[in-house]
């Protein structure tokens, strides 16, 4: 695991700003969920961490290494919301396929996606699998090297609500199992108040961060955690702060 | 069998003798129907048109000639085959290299691009002709202005699929600071396979064509040069002899070609196969 530094990260295209000065310091281990309207800059954000994107000023650490120096050294893991599992390849393959590549091998796959509840499905290829299931080989895959820190880009958002705190809960236990820092955007302030130790909260585009709002209850969070007066009072606010950025906008 | 045994990846049961006579019974109709068709359109042509018999004759002296003729026949159409599949070859050796190197570097495109698409749009006539006068009539002039004619495809095909990665997939390699190596043998060559394959099915094909019209102008060998030898000596059984000939080889290379690309088109291959 590594901490993140956010430090005056912004991003321009021409006379557009998609997001504005940000400072975030993430500690290793931490789970950061990224909140806010669409087009804020949320995704920018992750990509610039992911160095995938320049920033137009400011500097990403990971641990001691710039995200540059990180990607280098293949510390980053990364799920987007399409999943990125080749379609030729099955499901135990595509997992080996990240190992191969990193030239590292943080877990055995056919061990690791039998715990990831795909006992009978390690030898299919995605068209056969379900959205739930693909999702998780997916994370499966960006896991397989054993990155210090996961990106995470709206993974579940093609998923059903049922689905999606389904695979929340599940994907919330795993991360006591194999911890990492984790960096996950989100429209779903309910999932992110779930799942993260703290959410740094956007104003709408071109974003900036209106409030980090820590959740200060231990995870694993079991699901009647959303019946908790903590859980309605942190996803109330975070809605106020959303919903008063919008209308002053 | 049921869905979930399907999914499994369960092999698929052998074929029943009740489900396998009707499967027969399918393909021999759909072998024999444009067969009949041509026949029958033939018969009236011949019974309507009233042209003499060395321009359109019978079915059967064609296939007497075919028989006859056949070392001969068989002769020729192993030069023309050796002419189209060495053509053939160099077309893809020259539409996918230089696709890979204006991948690789971007600016050869612009520098390029231009004159193949020149080549692409001489007349291949006049091209024939300046490579007879180049080459004389030599094996080279002929494979030559088969590579010539097959390249562009090829070239646009593979182009054009090694841009149909999944940017997804993209990030994924980048993320694990994947080389250019790694990212495109793995991924990006994969992704261009089924448009690679579709170019192959247009110029495999076209490769016999080409080979054939090259030796029709300016060969002393091959199966073009048996038609320009057949109709200088008004022997149309000949021609439709060759014709045939020579549309069965093309049917067949698109056959084999396309059968050899479904296995490698891997949207549609059986994904129960390892």
């Amino acid at each position: 695991m590594a901490a993140i530094s956010i430090r005056n990260v912004s991003r321009r295209f021409g006379d557009n700003w998609a997001l504005r000065p940000v400072d975030l310091e993430i500690a290793s281990g931490e789970f950061i969920a990224l909140v806010g309207p669409s087009g804020c800059g949320k995704t920018t954000l992750l990509r610039i961490v992911a160095d995938l994107q320049e920033p137009t000023s400011g500097e990403v650490r990971i641990g001691s290494d710039t995200a540059a120096e990180a990607r280098g050294k293949r510390l980053l893991g990364l799920v987007s919301q399409r999943p990125a599992v080749l379609p030729w390849k099955r499901a135990i393959d595509d997992v080996r396929f990240t190992q191969k590549i990193a030239g590292r091998v943080g877990f055995d796959p056919g061990k690791v996606l039998r715990e990831f509840g795909l006992e009978g499905h390690e030898l299919k290829r995605a068209r056969q699998l379900s959205g739930g299931m693909l999702q998780r080989v997916n994370i499966a895959s960006a896991m397989a090297h054993d990155p210090s820190v996961l990106l995470m880009d709206e993974p579940f958002a093609a998923l059903d609500e049922m689905k999606r705190e389904e695979i929340g809960e599940w994907f919330d236990r795993e991360l006591t199992v194999r911890p990492k820092t984790v960096l996950f955007v989100t429209h779903h302030i309910d999932e992110a108040v779930m799942l993260a130790d703290r959410l740094a909260v956007f104003s709408p585009a071109p974003g900036r961060v209106l409030e980090v709002v820590p959740v200060s209850v231990p995870r694993p969070r079991d699901p009647s955690f959303r019946q908790d007066p903590r859980f309605v009072t942190i996803t109330a606010h975070v809605r106020e702060l959303l919903t008063d950025r919008a209308e002053a906008a | 069998m049921p869905a979930d045994a399907v999914l499994a990846g369960e092999p698929r049961p052998a074929l029943s003798p009740a489900r396998l006579l009707p499967r027969l019974g399918w393909l021999a109709l759909r072998v024999l129907t444009p067969i009949g068709s041509v026949l029958l359109l033939w018969y009236l042509a011949i019974w309507f048109s009233g042209l003499p018999a060395f321009v359109i004759p019978l079915p059967e002296r064609v296939l007497d000639v075919l028989w006859v003729d056949r070392a001969f026949i068989f002769e020729n159409l192993l030069y023309t085959l050796q002419v189209a599949t060495i053509g053939f070859v160099w077309a893809n050796i020259a539409g996918i290299g230089l696709a890979v190197l204006f991948d690789l570097l971007p600016p050869t495109r612009y520098m390029l691009m231009p004159a193949a698409i020149t080549l692409r749009n001489v007349p291949y006539i006049a091209m024939i002709s300046v490579l007879m006068l180049a080459f004389g009539d030599s094996i080279l002039s002929k494979t030559t202005i088969v590579a010539l004619a097959g390249f562009f495809p090829v070239l646009v095909n593979t182009m054009q699929g090694l841009h149909a990665a999944d940017e997804v997939q993209l990030d994924r390699m980048r993320i694990l600071n994947a080389s250019w190596w790694q990212t495109f043998s793995q991924v990006r060559l994969i992704y261009a396979l089924p448009s690679i394959v579709a170019a192959q099915e247009i110029t495999g094909s076209s490769s016999i064509i080409v080979a054939i019209a090259a030796e029709w102008m300016i060969s002393s060998t091959g199966l073009g040069y048996v038609i320009n030898h057949a109709m200088q000596n008004y022997r149309g059984d000949q021609v439709y002899a060759v014709a045939l000939v020579a549309t069965g080889l093309s049917f067949l290379i698109y056959s084999l070609v396309h059968a050899l690309g479904k296995r490698l088109d891997w949207r549609t291959a059986d994904p129960r196969r390892g």
